[in-house]
């Protein structure tokens, strides 16, 4: 055999978020400062491309969330050539983005965030007696033997002791912030693992609508699946059934799983309420029953709050230059009309100037720029997007199944809505989303149905499928709520070709840089006031910064400017 | 039937030129290839978990991916089961995992595939762009001929 060598995988997706959080005498974090160290340019790559394929591009941007960037690049080009999509379309996308928020929520908890509450290494101290005894009070799930915890405890006995702890390798297990009793660390490393089983039924439904997945197909004009009850080959009733079950089964495995381990979790956390940051919160909303320009029918609606006064939810239009707006002060970037000067992304520019330190370095210069992300803002705001600022923006505005759900998770927690503004608030309010988006999934199920059998089967309007029927000049925006927050794509189209295109992704507002008027934002907002028991072991921080779900992968992609790092090997 | 269902797997970002590789190669082999339906082509790109299934659902798993090998050599690599090397854990991120997380968690569920192969080239270039680096555009036929050569001998397999 050759000699064991190491092939470093090209660190693709890796979040490139640096955080630096100056501590004060008792441990307790005085100031934060959030850095995406690389450098994003699909605005780039899409000049003088055909608007048509623009989404396809876009899907790459991000290894997590392909379709949401897919959704908004289609909108935004419809929303410039003015197409309606059929109804059937309408239904199909809001099925699938119901599809990717649900699955990516469940992900989310389980397997980038519960390791943050749940110490691994403590399950295996757990008895299986009472483990499943716990299990059985808190849900009728019926994986919950006493047989079923003993087997799962002594596979990851194994697991560990082949000293591949693999996924567990990164944690800080034993660290004094783990509260959990064993019993529970043993029932959340199961559903760790039975999640991960079944995320991957949940995106079928990807692949028979999108054709394929991971990277399922979108079109301008509609949806490129076609619908017949009685083809072979298009959507037809064994593919609609198959959908059906598997909508029913994420209904009962977020019911009978997610949500009473959220519960049942954050119960012993609820002393630690750190984390709330800004209060200022933004839902551009989504899920259109008729238009996207008709906001007042999206099941997520659309506004901001300021200063945490639920009393008042204030009207947005990212279409407004006044209200949207990304300027640089602390970015490594130029703006030829000054860099504290807020640019509209369809005024935007993308020309990058990396004045930071020469890495290795030990810390930013963060009087000055500090940061491969831009600043954006809301009417010079800076807004935290993202579950929390959805479920927020719906509670005040009276959604009753918000206010249902809500109010249950509260009660069971024993905790006033107050307590909503923190690290734990976020994670439930993702929880509390991902029930309602499993009943997003259904509700579009049926209306599909309803309308397939009304006679209508179109998926695609063509009218203005052809170059030669669209205006020589004109702008569009797409928007979509991604399961992180409010994405925005901005495009300018002329002479048949993308002139300009700028996006605006959820982890750019809620990773941003502080502004020109020094204004935190939302990662750095959160960070402050945490105390850190251990700053060798900084679990506080991860919590925090998890709980916005980060997505710097797409926020500043793969760009080392320095080409150093990528080039790493090592020998063992 | 000894491998009942064959997936061939492409692994990379092909907006930065020749991180690329492994969609290129796929691509390649996809089109240039009528093999019967248990052999699936998938383009993984950057998805991490969510490729999961994809490993785990089947016998013998063949990825194409860019890859850094010591040496360093401009030529194709071909790394089998047991010569796969060990992956450096890297901090995970977001909530992406590594290839080599992958195929821990296969493992941790007992259905690693019983043959397991990569294939891959080390990246000329890696800056913003689409296409492959001539260089490496050069090395794509020579991965897809290797995979074809093993696709070809698990079909018979026995």
């Amino acid at each position: 055999m050759a000699k064991r060598i190491v092939v470093d995988p090209i660190p693709r997706i890796e979040g490139h978020l640096r955080i630096e959080a100056k501590l004060n005498d008792s441990n307790v974090i005085e100031d934060a400062y959030s850095s995406g160290t690389m450098w994003r340019g699909i605005e780039v790559i899409l000049r003088g491309r055909d608007p048509r394929d623009a989404w396809a591009f876009t899907e790459r941007i991000c290894g997590v969330c392909t379709t949401v960037h897919a959704l908004a690049s289609v909108r935004c080009v419809e929303d410039a050539l003015g197409i309606e999509i059929p109804t059937n379309a309408r239904i199909i996308r809001n099925l699938m983005n119901a599809t990717q928020v649900t699955q990516d929520h469940l992900v989310h908890f389980y397997h980038l965030h519960a390791l943050d509450w749940v110490d691994v290494v403590s399950a295996l101290k757990a008895d299986p007696k009472q483990a499943s005894a716990i299990a059985q009070s808190i849900s009728p799930w019926p994986k919950s033997s006493v047989g079923y915890f003993k087997d799962l405890q002594q596979r990851l006995v194994g697991f560990v002791e082949s000293g591949q702890l693999g996924i567990f390798a990164n944690g800080y297990w034993g660290h004094p912030g783990y509260k959990l009793p064993a019993e529970v660390n043993l029932i959340a490393v199961a559903h760790y693992l039975e999640a991960l089983d079944f995320q991957k039924e949940i995106v079928k439904i990807h692949t028979i609508f999108g054709g394929k997945n991971p990277h399922p197909n979108y079109l301008v004009g509609g949806m490129a699946c076609a619908i017949d009850p009685n083809s072979d080959t298009a959507i037809n009733i064994e593919r609609l059934s198959m959908i059906k079950k598997i909508i029913d089964d994420t209904n009962t495995f977020i019911d009978q799983v997610y949500i009473p381990d959220l519960i049942a979790i954050a119960g012993y956390y609820k002393g630690w309420l750190h984390g709330g940051g800004l209060g200022n919160y933004m839902s551009y909303g989504d899920f259109p029953e008729t238009t996207l320009a008709d906001f007042k029918t999206l099941k997520w609606p659309r506004g901001a709050i300021l200063n945490k006064d639920l009393s008042r939810v204030i009207d947005v239009d990212p279409r407004d230059p006044s209200q949207v707006t990304e300027e640089v002060s602390h970015s490594w970037y130029t703006y030829s009309k000054g860099d504290g000067k807020g640019l509209h992304p369809w005024e935007g520019e993308t020309k990058p100037a990396y004045t930071g330190p020469k890495p290795p370095f030990q810390h930013l210069d963060t009087d000055k720029k500090y940061s491969w992300l831009k600043t954006p803002r809301w009417k010079n705001n800076p807004m935290e997007v993202g579950p929390l600022a959805r479920v927020l923006v719906a509670y005040a505005k009276g959604d009753p199944m918000i206010k249902d759900t809500v109010g249950l998770v509260l009660s069971k927690l024993q905790v006033g809505p107050e307590a909503l503004f923190s690290t734990l608030g976020r994670t439930a309010a993702r929880g509390i989303e991902c029930k309602q988006t499993a009943g997003f999934m259904t509700h579009y199920y049926d209306q599909l149905i309803a309308n397939i059998k009304t006679g209508d089967l179109r998926t695609f309007n063509s009218d203005r499928w052809e170059p030669g029927t669209w205006p020589k000049d004109c702008k569009g925006f797409g928007y979509t709520e991604a399961p992180r927050g409010s994405l925005g794509h901005w495009i300018h189209i002329a002479d048949e070709k993308i002139k300009e295109y700028q996006i605006v992704v959820p982890s750019t507002w809620n990773a941003s840089p502080r502004d020109g008027k020094g204004q935190s934002g939302a990662y750095e907002a959160a960070l402050k006031g945490t105390p850190v028991v251990n700053p060798d072991q900084p679990l506080e921080i991860l919590r925090t910064v998890h709980s916005f779900d980060p997505c710097l992968a797409c926020a500043s992609h793969l760009y080392d400017m320095n080409g150093n790092e990528i080039t790493t090997v090592k020998i063992v | 039937m000894k491998y009942k269902r064959i997936n061939v797997l492409g692994l990379g970002n092909m907006l930065h030129t020749d991180e690329g590789f492994g969609v290129a190669a796929l691509n390649s082999f996809s089109e240039s290839s009528n093999y019967p339906d248990r052999v699936n082509c998938i383009d993984g790109g950057t998805q991490g978990i969510y490729l999961l299934d994809y490993i785990e659902s089947c016998d013998a798993l063949i990825v194409f991916d860019a890859l850094i090998p010591l040496d360093y050599e401009r030529k194709v690599y071909v790394y089998r089961n047991e010569e796969l090397p060990d992956f450096i854990h890297r901090k995970m991120s977001s909530h992406q995992m590594g290839f080599s997380e992958l195929i821990g968690v296969a493992k941790l569920h007992g259905r690693v595939p019983q043959e397991l192969v990569m294939i891959g080239a080390p990246p000329q270039d890696l800056q913003l762009g689409i296409g492959l680096s001539p260089e490496l555009e050069q090395l794509v036929p020579e991965a897809v001929k290797a995979a074809k050569a093993l696709v070809d001998a698990w079909l018979v397999a026995e």
